[in-house]
């Protein structure tokens, strides 16, 4: 791995909603160009809560995070430019074709001035099928609708992707199809965090993978780690583990 | 990495616009609104022209001490009280005598009013706006397209603006397009004449109705970031809209009612009877004791007797009512609602204040004419009323319910902004 400065990094990161639940607890992780970092975590370890951080939906209680260098909740719309974001169920306007949507959020994404052709072909790169180039959303497969969803963040060429579970309720070949358009965007050298439920998936795509638990990083292993170890065992040992906070 | 542009409002407003385009709801609401505004010009527009026919009939001969106003054209838009004010005012030496004027013919009218252009506005076109505002938030929200929206270097006030401006558009354009193209064709009618000053008064009444739409769509828009589920905010404004459009404008009459207290039509009436029956029965006995000697005196010291007491009650009643109206009026402005309906029919010329100023010009003219009549002229001078300049109906209230109404736009943008911004996109 080329020792490159981090897109994403997260300094210290902690956050505790209004009705006192810690949700994050000094959270330190970064991720570099050309590399995709797995978040794993049960329901309610921190995996969303990181992401939304990132994106600014959320201020931090404590710390900072940062996208191309620059501080999130100083500068959130600079910040934004430098970052794509994939949500686990893709909802887009339903009456607009896939082509209207991706048209939308790519403007919304600064690229203004892209003709139907260039949007055929990002929808092309994730394999959706040319016949669903304009048809209606509301008609679309979970399957049809995160390709779509991938397109967006693929059109807007931001060195820096967020995926907040994108694999989930994804028949096993759609997910394939799309962990391989995310190694794709990592050749591409985009900086990729994902977080997941998938531990398979996890260990096959990520170049590191962190293990949360109530907030905290409990563990992280890189690719090189992981082929010594069983991951699906530390994962299991750790959430069989007791309460950080007993 | 190449410079991106900043996002332009334009896109929020055309992917509103286009989205509006594609759903139901539009064709729907735009169907309805076509068909009833269409509906009211059509059946108002004829209902003027009968009126006017009926003018036709009981206009004041020359000399004739009557004052009566033809139907006001822009009638067919803000009906007001226009009926009241073409009624036939006939002076004579006992008082004035009312006549109704220009009245539909019509009786089923009484059951089923059409809903002229003011009402319909104020009525259903708020509603539609509400319908256009009330999941712009929440329903993003549940959704998941906000996340994405924001996820994004679009600010929040962009979004909302674009949501705003882009709703407005859906609205307005189609609005606007009916509206006009009504009033293009009923200016066909060569029978049927706007003055140029008609023509401005119809287009500050459509500017307000713009701005009477604009501020539910504001509030429909300001709920919807205040609560996660569409569902929610939907029920929200129509306990709103109800309360603002059907209960405030009526509770403040009946509130005002309490508070000053005024004699009814009937009960003035029978006083003025009163005074009628004892000048009477004065004058008999006073010519029986004469003898009929000096005859002429007695009596005109008594009808001018009857006359001052008249005007003396008439006088007091109007002051209590003027103040009647005015308490109610500004009650009522809790509502924009009722705001929306004093402004535009004011500047129709239908509104409250006209009415109230042609009453205090018929006065005058009878005060003028009396003094020939009772020489036992035949002829009297004829009366003449002109409508107040929109300049004077600004001064004089017009002003402030329009300032009131983008007031209330202002502060539920600013609203709905502060919420937005508040608002948890999670």
């Amino acid at each position: 791995m080329t020792k490159q400065n981090p897109i994403l990094r997260a300094e210290d990161l902690s956050k505790r909603y209004e009705d006192g639940v810690l949700a994050l607890d000094h959270l330190n992780l970064d991720v570099r160009p050309g590399e995709v970092y797995c978040l794993l975590g049960a329901n309610g370890a921190g995996k969303t809560t990181t992401i939304n951080l990132f994106l600014n939906f959320i201020p931090p209680t404590t710390g900072t995070c940062y996208i191309q260098g620059i501080d999130v909740t100083k500068d959130p719309l600079e910040a934004k430019k430098y970052v794509s974001f994939v949500s686990e169920n893709v909802m887009l306007y339903g009456n607009f074709t896939a082509r209207q949507n991706l048209e939308f959020f790519a403007k919304l994404g600064g690229k203004t001035n892209l003709i139907k052709e260039q949007y055929y072909q990002v929808m092309r790169r994730v394999s959706l099928q040319e016949k669903a180039f304009e048809q209606r959303v509301k008609t679309f497969s979970k399957g049809m609708r995160q390709k779509l969803g991938i397109s967006i963040a693929i059109i807007k060429d931001a060195p820096a992707v967020l995926l907040d579970e994108p694999t989930a309720g994804l028949d096993p070949k759609a997910a394939e199809e799309f962990l391989e358009i995310l190694g794709e965007l990592k050749n591409e050298g985009k900086a990729i965090l994902m977080s997941t439920h998938d531990i398979f998936r996890a260990k096959e795509i990520g170049d590191r993978v962190g293990i949360m638990k109530e907030g905290r990083l409990v563990m992280e292993r890189t690719r090189e780690e992981l082929q010594y170890e069983d991951l699906v065992k530390i994962y299991i040992d750790y959430m069989k583990s007791e309460p950080l906070t007993a | 990495m190449p410079r991106r542009k900043p996002v332009p409002l334009w896109t929020i407003v055309r992917k509103e616009i286009i989205a509006n385009l594609l759903s139901y709801k539009f064709f729907i609401v735009i169907l309805l609104t076509t068909l009833l505004l269409f509906t009211s010009f059509f059946v108002l527009y004829k209902d003027y022209k009968g009126r006017l026919a009926d003018y036709e009939l009981v206009r004041a001969k020359p000399g004739e001490p009557i004052a009566v106003l033809p139907p006001n054209p822009l009638s067919i838009f803000a009906k007001g009280l226009d009926e009241a004010m073409t009624r036939s005012f006939e002076v004579s030496r006992i008082g004035i005598a009312v006549f109704a004027g220009q009245k539909s013919g019509n009786i089923i009218f009484a059951y089923f009013p059409t809903p002229d252009f003011v009402y319909i506005v104020k009525v259903v076109l708020s509603l539609v706006a509400l319908l256009f505002g009330f999941d712009q938030i929440s329903r993003e929200k549940e959704s998941g397209v906000l996340r994405l929206m924001l996820s994004n270097s679009v600010s929040r006030a962009k979004i909302l603006a674009g949501k705003w401006l882009g709703n407005f558009l859906s609205l307005s354009v189609p609005f606007l397009l009916v509206t006009l193209l009504g009033f293009a064709l009923i200016n066909l009618d060569p029978g049927v004449s706007f003055p140029a000053s008609s023509i401005g008064r119809f287009f500050l009444l459509v500017l307000t109705a713009l701005i009477y739409i604009a501020l539910f769509l504001s509030l429909g828009i300001f709920v919807s970031a205040l609560t996660r589920r569409a569902a929610s905010s939907l029920v929200i404004l129509l306990l709103i809209w109800t309360v603002s459009v059907f209960v405030v404008p009526n509770l403040g009459t009946l509130v005002s009612r309490q508070m000053v207290d005024v004699p009814s039509v009937k009960s003035l009436s029978e006083k003025q009877d009163q005074v009628w029956t004892r000048e009477v029965l004065e004058l008999i006995m006073e010519s029986r004791a004469k003898n009929g000697r000096g005859t002429g005196d007695i009596a005109k010291n008594h009808f001018d007797a009857i006359n001052r007491e008249l005007n003396q009650m008439e006088e007091d009643y109007r002051n209590k009512f003027d103040r009647l109206v005015r308490l109610s009026k500004n009650i009522n402005r809790l509502s924009p609602a009722a705001s929306f309906v004093y402004a535009s029919t004011e500047l129709a010329g239908t509104g409250i204040g006209e009415e109230s100023r042609l009453k205090e010009n018929v006065l005058r003219y009878k005060d003028s004419v009396l003094p020939n009549l009772e020489r036992g002229e035949k002829q009297a001078a004829a009366f003449a009323y002109r409508y107040r300049s929109v300049g004077q109906v600004l001064a004089q209230g017009g002003l402030f319910d329009l300032t009131w109404l983008v007031f209330f736009n202002i502060l539920f943008f600013a609203l709905g902004y502060v919420a937005f911004v508040r608002y948890d996109v999670r």
